[in-house]
């Protein structure tokens, strides 16, 4: 059973402007969670999500020179830690996004159970309902 | 449910019991305590003690042969973990679409 989750994307887009996205606490703010971060080593970073109750995901820029990004990923209140790396590479105009999420064999005993509970109780519903936020403010503009 | 589930991270967050439920998956045949404890040169007790939290999770399963125990293993309970894995890989999939119509948006 594989514990890494890689999500390869190729998209149209320069890959500063790809860079800018992933990096800017705006940008982040605006496509992703709400974010107080900066890619510098050490940084530690805080992503929102817009709901009640939910549980933020806090962590610890690890790596960020152009074009790699490395941070720890941890549901805050939870012991454990998982590792998220953006990889940029480019291919003449457009750019490929390699996204790796490892360490979620990590989430063991009591740990397994927390996220858990997280993920199925409300985590994944906070998602959700910023994904319909975002769609309404895209519409709207 | 809630209680399978703590079972079941239990179970699976040791090592040594990752190992012989795997032993067990890859077994052609259905091993006994004292095949295992042969295995992974560990006591008998030993092993009874892993087999029973195993037991209890729902992934490894016995057939009671005379004075032997025989154990099998019964990957069904996994599917909790794979949840998650699959919430992650949703949960990726529709960042980075969001990304994508992001970066859309701004260029035009």
């Amino acid at each position: 059973m594989t514990k890494t989750i890689t999500k390869e994307k190729v998209f149209i887009h320069p890959i500063d402007q790809i860079w800018n996205a992933i990096t800017n606490a705006e940008e982040i703010s605006t496509w992703f969670l709400e974010a107080d971060f900066k890619a510098e080593v050490g940084y530690n970073y805080v992503f929102n999500s817009s709901g009640e109750d939910c549980s933020p995901i806090i962590g610890e820029v690890l790596e960020a020179n152009p074009y790699i990004l490395t941070y720890t990923w941890i549901v805050k209140d939870t012991p454990g830690t998982t590792i998220v790396t953006w990889k940029l590479e480019d291919l003449g105009g457009s750019t490929k996004l390699t996204l790796a999420h490892s360490g979620i064999e990590n989430y063991a005993g009591e740990t397994a159970i927390a996220m858990f509970e997280s993920f199925n109780g409300g985590w994944d519903n906070c998602i959700n309902g910023l994904t319909s936020y975002l769609k309404e403010e895209v519409n709207a503009r | 449910m809630q209680d399978n589930i703590n079972k079941l991270f239990k179970a699976i967050a040791d090592p040594t019991r990752r190992d012989i439920f795997h032993a067990l998956v890859l077994a052609t045949s259905a091993l006994s305590i004292t095949q295992i404890s042969t295995q992974f040169d560990m006591s008998r007790q030993g092993v009874t003690k892993h087999i029973k939290i195993l037991n209890d999770a729902g992934l490894v399963q016995m057939n009671e042969q005379g004075r032997n125990r025989f154990c099998y293993a019964d990957p069904k309970p996994l599917k909790e973990v794979n949840k998650w894995m699959q919430f992650y890989s949703q949960f990726w999939d529709d960042s980075l679409d969001k990304l994508g119509n992001y970066l859309d948006t701004k260029q035009t």
